[in-house]
């Protein structure tokens, strides 16, 4: 056989899964307490927990923009505080996220956008916890992708509450957080009732 | 027949099955046999085989004596076979403990060989005919291939007739060897600088990428036409195949083939776009049309001064459980975005920013909006043929509400 046949192939790429951008209310993306990493390897991927059993790379949200504030000197950086129906999410995009920090600098709130990027939990010296997330993305849509990001976080929401608890994530859940279902799926009930038919 | 060869052969079909064997004692009955009693060497072989066998408790099944006689489609991982076929492809020697490889093929199908340099066969030449008694089947990557050791024996035969290859519709490839009559539809940038080629293959039952590898004496395969190849490499990686086509015998056919491609519906947000997004310059040899960088530079014809327009998104197409990357032609991208091809080349040409401003524009209107995409689904890619925005839908949003189980739940 040819020499190139076997043992000869590049490296391909993307044969790893990409990571999905996972739908959660900032309801319950403000609970997150628990971070881990899947693997020693400084390249191992970041996970946050959400408190209803998934692990979560990436986020997907849509909300309004109620108020953005430029932030350091040296390193300069935005934050924006993001409102959905179930509160706010707090995201920021500096220097190492140029392409978001660029389309942050010409948005100006009020004004609905979609927001892709990474959770990011801090706890500071007098432990408080701060949950954000750093924007990879982030653009300004209309009140309809507002309304379809609700529907969806409001059905991946209960997808995850009404799936039996199964694997080492929700079993690490159940450890850290101790949530309470109803009151969650009040959270889901209030949101869609923010909607109009 | 050297008998010594024959102790081998026994000594590894017991050790084969977990047990030591004492060659001494296996000489001796074997000499025994054929020296003394005049038996012929095949049938003291099998004798004394039978009788060890018996003494270890070895189970005679099918891995029993040479091997049961199999066609080359019914052998599985881990047995001992005797098989007969042509050896229809016969490559170079990747190393000096390998005296052969190659492929050979009976009516029922093909399948790899490796002959180890220990073993002591005859000259194997291409497209002759042979019995290889007692080879030992094994598996990589899922492929099954044939391990000639010093333990086989490989006769010549005399065949006379024709073998008339098996062709696998591409639907139904597995891992190993195949022929197929197929068509190429597309060609791909290559991705490595050894290649020489990729692309995509298909019939009425699917379409698989293929593979060629820089090699003297190998041609290209040209779009649009159909061939029938024999024998080629069917490689494995993540559930997908590929044809590695290199050694396989390759001959353009007339006609056309009406190929099926799978299409597939994906729903979800568009996450991200893609550099190489928007507004790009494609080469104009013929045949080519391949994306040009910023500086007009073809990663085959090198500097083109001269280029067409056109429009492409790529992008991730994400529905929180999963990502699929998806790739929009100029058509699509122009239903979706609004911007047309001359209206994008007009921005770029009148804007300081360039084609970075048909960039940033499409952005705008398309990065974080719900999208449904149908299209075909080519290796890891989704080509959407048609691509509409996702609207609210108030009849989930009543089926939600009821989940929910009210306020009070």
């Amino acid at each position: 056989m040819s020499t190139p046949a076997t043992g000869g192939f590049p490296k391909r790429e993307n044969m790893f899964e990409r990571e999905p951008a996972r739908r959660v209310f900032a309801g319950e993306f403000r609970e997150i307490r628990v971070q881990f990493r899947d693997g020693t390897d400084e390249k191992s991927p970041s996970y946050a927990l959400l408190p209803t059993g998934q692990r979560c790379n990436r986020v997907f949200l849509v909300g309004s923009m109620t108020e953005k504030k430029r932030q350091g000197e040296q390193n300069m950086y935005y934050q924006a505080r993001i409102a959905d129906p179930t509160g706010t999410f707090f995201v920021s995009a500096g220097s190492y996220q140029p392409e978001a920090m660029q389309q942050m600098a010409r948005i100006e709130p009020p004004a609905f956008v979609a927001v892709v990027g990474k959770p990011s939990i801090y706890e500071t010296p007098d432990g408080m916890v701060m949950v954000s997330i750093r924007a990879e993305s982030i653009t300004i849509v209309d009140r309809e992708v507002r309304d379809c990001w609700v529907l969806e976080t409001a059905k991946a929401t209960l997808d995850r509450l009404d799936t039996p608890a199964s694997g080492p994530d929700s079993a690490l859940a159940a450890e850290k957080y101790h949530i309470d279902t109803v009151t969650y799926r009040k959270m889901v009930y209030h949101a869609l009732t923010q909607l109009k038919f | 027949m050297d008998i010594s060869q024959i102790v081998e052969r026994i000594s590894l079909k017991i050790e084969a099955k977990g047990h030591a064997a004492d060659k001494p004692k296996i000489e001796q009955k074997l000499r025994r046999l054929i020296e003394e009693f005049g038996v012929q060497p095949e049938d003291a072989e099998r004798t004394v085989w039978y009788d060890i066998a018996r003494d270890y408790g070895i189970q005679l099944g099918r891995a029993a004596g040479p091997g049961d006689q199999k066609q080359i489609n019914s052998v599985s991982t881990e047995e001992w076979v005797t098989i007969e076929g042509k050896v229809v492809v016969l490559g170079n020697s990747p190393s000096p403990s390998i005296a052969y490889s190659g492929i050979i093929a009976d009516a029922s199908g093909a399948i790899r060989f490796v002959v180890w340099s220990k073993a002591s066969v005859p000259v194997i030449k291409k497209d002759s005919w042979y019995r290889f008694e007692s080879a030992v089947v094994d598996e990589f990557k899922g492929a099954l291939s044939l391990k000639v050791h010093s333990g086989t024996t490989v006769t010549e035969l005399e065949v006379d007739g024709v073998l008339i290859p098996v062709i696998t519709p591409v639907a139904e490839l597995a891992a190993g060897v195949a022929s197929v009559h197929v068509k190429m539809i597309q060609e791909w940038d290559v991705s490595h600088e050894r290649m020489l080629q990729s692309g995509l293959l298909g019939d009425e039952t699917g379409t698989v990428k293929f593979v060629i590898w820089k090699e003297e004496g190998i041609e290209r395969l040209t779009p649009g036409s159909v061939y029938t190849i024999y024998y080629t490499l069917v490689d494995e990686f993540n559930g997908r195949h590929s044809l590695n086509i290199n050694t396989a015998n390759i001959v353009a056919e007339d006609g056309d083939i009406a190929v099926a491609f799978g299409t597939a519906t994906f729903k979800g947000a568009l996450v991200h776009i893609a550099p190489g997004s928007g507004l790009i310059k494609r080469c104009t040899v013929e045949g080519c049309n391949r994306v040009l960088s910023r500086q007009n530079y073809c990663p085959v014809h090198e500097m083109q001064p001269k280029f067409n327009y056109d429009l492409r998104v790529k992008g991730w197409l994400d529905d929180g459980e999963r990502t699929e990357d998806v790739l929009m032609q100029r058509e699509v991208v122009e239903s979706l975005t609004g911007m047309t091809l001359d209206e994008s080349k007009e921005l770029a040409e009148n804007n300081p920013l360039g084609m970075d401003e048909v960039f940033l524009r499409m952005r705008e209107r398309i990065l974080g909006r719900y999208l449904r995409c149908e299209g075909r689904e080519i290796d890891r890619w989704l080509l959407v043929n048609s691509c509409e925005r996702i609207h609210f839908e108030p009849t989930l949003l009543a089926e939600l509400l009821n989940r929910t189980g009210g306020e009070v739940s």
